[in-house]
């Protein structure tokens, strides 16, 4: 099996096993063992959850930093439409391409056409479908990776189409190409990411084959500087940079906060954000329902894009600037309009590979042995207190009697059956018996 | 003859909607977690979640008994209700006799039996007018290869 790669990593040496990131986790993937955090690779979906929590800052995106960008010789960003939420009513896009373009980047790519060409694939791919519905968008990487593991038979409904990230980066490599004399190495196409998912999406793509985009830095990452240059006065371009960044400033906002926006009819379009409705919703299309929705749009975070975990703003706030970005934005100009219709009909928007569920490494033995640990499990489930305290390690009881009944940890890590584990974890954690104050 | 595995029984009270669907839910759940084939999981789900919609709808009680060998997957439905008098047409599709107002609240389209049988293998039902009905539903484990 390939190893999985994750969007964040976790310093073992900041870790203090505060044991907040076990807690909130949504799939269950942590373990704190001797005062670690540990990450079961397979059950980990990229959600970032355990990134916002961590008390010592042990947790961090495996995002790239502005100085990395200096290995590529030609560098064009392709920013989220989030980005652009995170700055003041009064700051355009166009300002903020120009920032971009200030920090070191060559060009600022035109990304609301690609969002333009993948709103059209999805529509005519939703028209054609055959079934089973409803069809599953598939450019928030969690909610891939969510299918993926927890609900494998619906790796179907994901959308067969590309992300417009992809899209994007495709274009970016084809079209500076053929203009720059440059080698394919030398063009870097760089995702500005509200979220650390995004870059394991570019790291190792759930379909199993390569990106186009070279590597995303998080929009936490540039905001002090692009603010610092939208505060000064207009930053001056470097000799002979292309400033596109008027357009730019008219087209950024045209599409949804992460791009997917289906002309589709409005009873059987359904948006949603948020793990937990998410969760709740693709339990029911498990069951069978839900079959009048023909395509769902699914965000894990709350709030969409703008609400992802390496953005700045307040969720709230920055949805009101994106309110207002909307309600200001001109008619699409002949010329996007024209751009939009020669690369629909020249390129192809299907994914290239395919998504399939994620093997376990529990594959190993057969349903004879699975269904005795499974049994196992319920007799030792019945030893634990069903508290979830957490302290042997594990995020709740069913899930240490889960790792014991497969030999992963030993029952008495609970403190419930052996007082020792008091002991062993005062140890840890460095924490004498309580004083009492008088 | 096929070694038995595992075998969960749940209660289903009649005309109870809020709660359909959790049994499905919980066979969903241990299910995966044998690691069964998905697209096997998911015929057992709806064959479940259609079954506790028609107790739901018609019946007293009922108890779903979950048997996995190491062969197949079955449910098996065993109600108190008021029975089915003529099973044919029950399975034809579209043929009900929910009430307006179980239509109402959007049950009742006469689906309910035809879709089990469709993702079943092996698929039947004795009922007792007056008395209730037995539905068994056997999927089998290599039936996708």
């Amino acid at each position: 099996m390939v190893e999985l790669k994750h969007g964040f990593k976790i310093d073992a040496a900041k870790c203090e096993g505060r044991m907040n990131c076990m807690r909130a986790c949504p799939t269950h993937a942590i373990r704190v063992k001797n005062g670690k955090a540990h990450l079961i690779s397979e059950l980990c979906i990229d959600c970032g959850s355990c990134l916002q929590v961590c008390p010592s800052k042990a947790i961090s995106a495996t995002t790239i930093s502005l100085a990395e960008l200096d290995d590529f010789k030609f560098k064009v960003a392709v920013a989220s439409p989030a980005l652009f939420t995170q700055f003041g009513l009064n700051d355009t896009p166009a300002q903020v391409g120009r920032a971009l373009l200030d920090l070191g980047f060559d060009a600022v790519w035109e990304y609301a056409v690609d969002i333009e060409l993948n709103d059209r694939a999805i529509t005519d791919c939703v028209k054609k479908w055959p079934g089973p519905f409803p069809l599953i968008s598939d450019s928030c990487p969690v909610v891939v990776r969510l299918v993926q593991v927890a609900y494998p038979s619906m790796v179907d409904q994901l959308i067969p189409i590309e992300v417009p990230r992809e899209i994007a980066g495709r274009e970016v490599k084809r079209k500076y190409l053929r203009e720059l004399e440059l080698k394919p190495e030398e063009i870097a196409a760089i995702y500005i990411t509200p979220c650390q998912a995004k870059s394991i999406s570019i790291l190792q793509p759930a379909e199993e084959g390569k990106s186009y985009l070279d590597g995303a830095i998080g929009i936490s990452e540039i905001y002090n500087d692009i603010l610092y240059r939208l505060r000064k006065d207009t930053p001056s371009l470097k000799d002979g940079a292309p400033d596109n960044t008027r357009e730019l400033g008219e087209l950024f906002h045209w599409g949804n906060p992460e791009g997917e926006f289906p002309s589709l009819s409005r009873e059987h379009y359904l948006p949603l954000s948020g793990l937990t409705d998410i969760i709740k919703i693709f339990d029911d299309i498990e069951k069978g329902k839900l079959t009048n929705i023909e395509f769902l749009e699914c965000h894990a975070c709350l709030g969409g894009c703008v609400g992802g975990n390496l953005t700045v703003e307040n969720l709230y706030v920055a949805r009101s600037k994106d309110l207002h970005l909307k309600a200001s934005m001109p008619q699409p100009t002949p010329e996007f309009e024209r751009e939009v219709a020669r690369r629909y009909a020249g390129e192809d928007f299907s994914m290239r590979g395919s998504i399939k569920p994620r093997s376990f490494a529990r594959d190993v033995v057969d349903l004879r042995e699975r269904v005795m640990r499974r049994k196992r499990a319920e007799e030792i489930q019945k030893a634990l207190p069903l508290l979830n305290c957490g302290l042997c390690g594990a995020p709740s009881c069913k899930d240490h009697a889960e790792d014991v009944a497969s030999g992963r940890a030993a029952i008495s890590d609970c403190v419930f059956l052996s007082k020792s584990r008091i002991d062993q974890l005062r140890r840890i954690y460095k924490k004498g018996p309580r004083r009492v104050k008088r | 003859m096929a070694a038995e595995l595992l075998r969960e029984s749940y209660e289903i009270q009649g005309g109870n909607f809020d709660k359909a669907g959790e049994i499905a839910s919980e066979i969903k759940v241990i299910l995966r977690d044998l690691d069964i084939d998905a697209a096997l999981v998911r015929r057992v789900v709806i064959v479940a979640f259609e079954a506790e919609m028609n107790v739901a709808m018609y019946a007293r009680r009922a108890t779903l008994t979950l048997i996995l060998t190491d062969k197949d997957i079955s449910l098996e439905v065993r109600d108190e209700g008021p029975g089915i008098p003529d099973i044919d047409l029950a399975l034809q599709e579209g043929y009900s006799t929910a009430s307006d107002e179980m239509r109402d609240m959007g049950f009742g389209f006469g689906m309910g039996l035809p879709n089990m049988k469709k993702n079943s293998d092996d698929f039947c039902i004795e009922s007792e007018v007056g008395k209730g009905t037995l539905v068994f539903a056997r999927i089998r484990l290599n039936s996708h290869g």
